[in-house]
Formats: C-alpha cells, sequence, structure tokens
C-alpha cells in the first residue's frame, strides 16, 4: 500500500469512487456493504490497493454490475471522454437517437 | 467473509503520521535498551546520581509512552488472530509479523557477530552477571511483545487527507 507512483506491482485501476459517488454513498455505506473496513474503500479508490478476487466479485454484485465495467487492469479512460466520443460532433449525448 | 466495518475514531492518536509514528517505533524500541546502556556507561564514571536519573527517565519514559501510544495506535491490530479485519488489514498485519521476524533475526545476529568479533578478535571476555541479565530478560520481556506493533505502526501508509 504505496503511492501508485512507487509501485512496482501491477495496479488495478478501478470505478468506485465513480460509481459510489454516482449512488449517492459515502465511503462507510460502502464499507459496510462490501464488509471492509472503510480506510479500505479509499485505498482502494486512489489504487494505492489491489482488491482481492473476491472483494473484486462483491462489488460488482453490489453495482449490479460486470466486475471489468468495475476494475480494470488498463486505466479508465473519463466517462465524460467515453459518453462524448459515443457522440457526434456537436451533438450532446442522447441526442439524435429518436 | 471478514468485515471491520466500525470506523477508526478521529482521536489524534489514531491519525498519527507514519513520521511521527516511525519516530516512536525507534524511541520505543531503543529507550530501554539505551538505558540500560546509559546505566552502564555512567558506573564508569564519576558523574554524579543527578546527571544519570534525567537521562534514565527520558529513556525509560520513551519506551514506556511509546510502547503505549503504539498499543493504543494499533488497536489489536497486529496481535490478534484477525477475525475482526478485513483483507487489507490482515495483509499489513501478515507484513508487519515479517518485518518483526527480520528485526528480530537482524538484532540476534547482530549481538553474535559483535560478540564474536569481541571475543575472537579482540580476545576479551564476556562476563554474563546479573546486571547483563537483568537487561537481558528486562528487555526481551518487554520490547518482544511491542515489536509487532511497532512493525505495523512503521508500515501502514498515513491515513489520506479527504478521511
Amino acid at each position: 500500500m504505496v503511492r501508485p507512483s512507487q509501485r512496482t506491482d501491477p495496479i488495478v485501476h478501478n470505478r468506485l469512487a465513480v460509481l459510489r459517488v454516482e449512488r449517492g454513498l459515502s465511503r462507510q455505506e460502502l464499507a459496510d456493504a462490501l464488509a471492509v473496513n472503510y480506510q479500505t474503500i479509499g485505498y482502494l479508490e486512489r489504487n494505492e490497493y489491489n482488491p482481492s478476487l473476491d472483494l473484486a466479485l462483491r462489488a460488482a454484485e453490489f453495482f449490479g454490475l460486470p466486475v471489468e465495467a468495475i476494475f480494470s487492469r488498463q486505466p479508465f479512460a473519463p466517462m465524460s471522454s467515453q459518453l462524448y466520443a459515443s457522440a457526434s460532433p456537436g451533438a450532446r449525448p442522447g441526442e439524435g437517437t429518436t | 467473509m471478514t468485515s471491520r466495518t466500525t470506523p477508526r475514531s478521529d482521536k489524534r492518536i489514531d491519525r498519527l503520521s507514519r513520521r511521527t509514528r516511525r519516530v516512536l517505533a525507534v524511541a520505543t524500541m531503543v529507550g530501554l535498551p539505551g538505558m540500560f546502556a546509559w546505566s552502564t556507561f555512567w558506573m564508569g564514571t564519576t558523574a554524579p546520581t543527578v546527571v544519570w536519573g534525567p537521562i534514565s527517565f527520558v529513556l525509560i519514559g520513551a519506551t514506556i509512552v511509546g510502547s503505549f501510544v503504539l498499543y493504543r495506535y494499533i488497536r489489536g491490530r497486529a496481535d490478534m488472530p484477525g477475525a475482526h479485519l478485513d483483507e487489507r488489514e490482515q495483509q499489513l498485519r501478515d507484513r508487519a509479523w515479517i518485518l518483526s521476524y527480520q528485526v528480530l533475526s537482524a538484532v540476534v545476529l547482530a549481538v553474535v557477530i559483535f560478540l564474536g568479533i569481541d571475543v575472537f578478535v579482540f580476545g576479551r571476555q564476556v562476563v554474563v552477571d546479573a546486571g547483563l541479565v537483568n537487561a537481558l530478560v528486562l528487555s526481551t520481556a518487554v520490547l518482544l511483545p511491542v515489536l509487532p506493533a511497532a512493525a505495523l505502526a512503521w508500515i501502514e501508509p498515513d491515513v489520506p487527507a479527504d478521511f
């Protein structure tokens, strides 16, 4: 559990922070749901700790998403760029789908 | 599935920086042996007791206060079976145990090498008297149980500012 810049082991990136905020959860609430210490959520969100497979699966189950939607060995692109990249130039997300 | 969902309190002792914890860990481990070493040195001098007292008090105080603070800081995380620890905390505790073992091995090895050099190279005698036994027994009895706590306090990363 060192800073990401100091780590030599592979980093497992995740979207826990985005998903947690999106659902209006505090770290403590997410920690309770995943049965971990609330500080562990913080370390996970900052990529300072790689979760076990069990914890990753529990998180996926809790958020109702595939595990690869939450955890990845490659850094996730920002949500905004993913949303706007899929839309046509100049259009807002959701436009032109009618 | 293990769980430890009770948040740590906001008391200052729970938020000690890693630097402070490391200073405390070193002071704790060095204080008591330092007091014995200082007493041995003092007995070979003509310095008055008023010099010996305060320095000894500070050294032994470092171990007593340091032990209390470290135990309070780790609150059973370094020496319990771990049923209430989550996976990250268990990993951290295991690393602390490994570090404790390494430190203990290094200290024993250093003492053996030091005594070996003293006896076989310089031809000195090692006198095992009551004072030495007393120092060894007391230091071992006090410091060995504190070692895992000191190791955990040493390796645990700082709690981020957003907590």
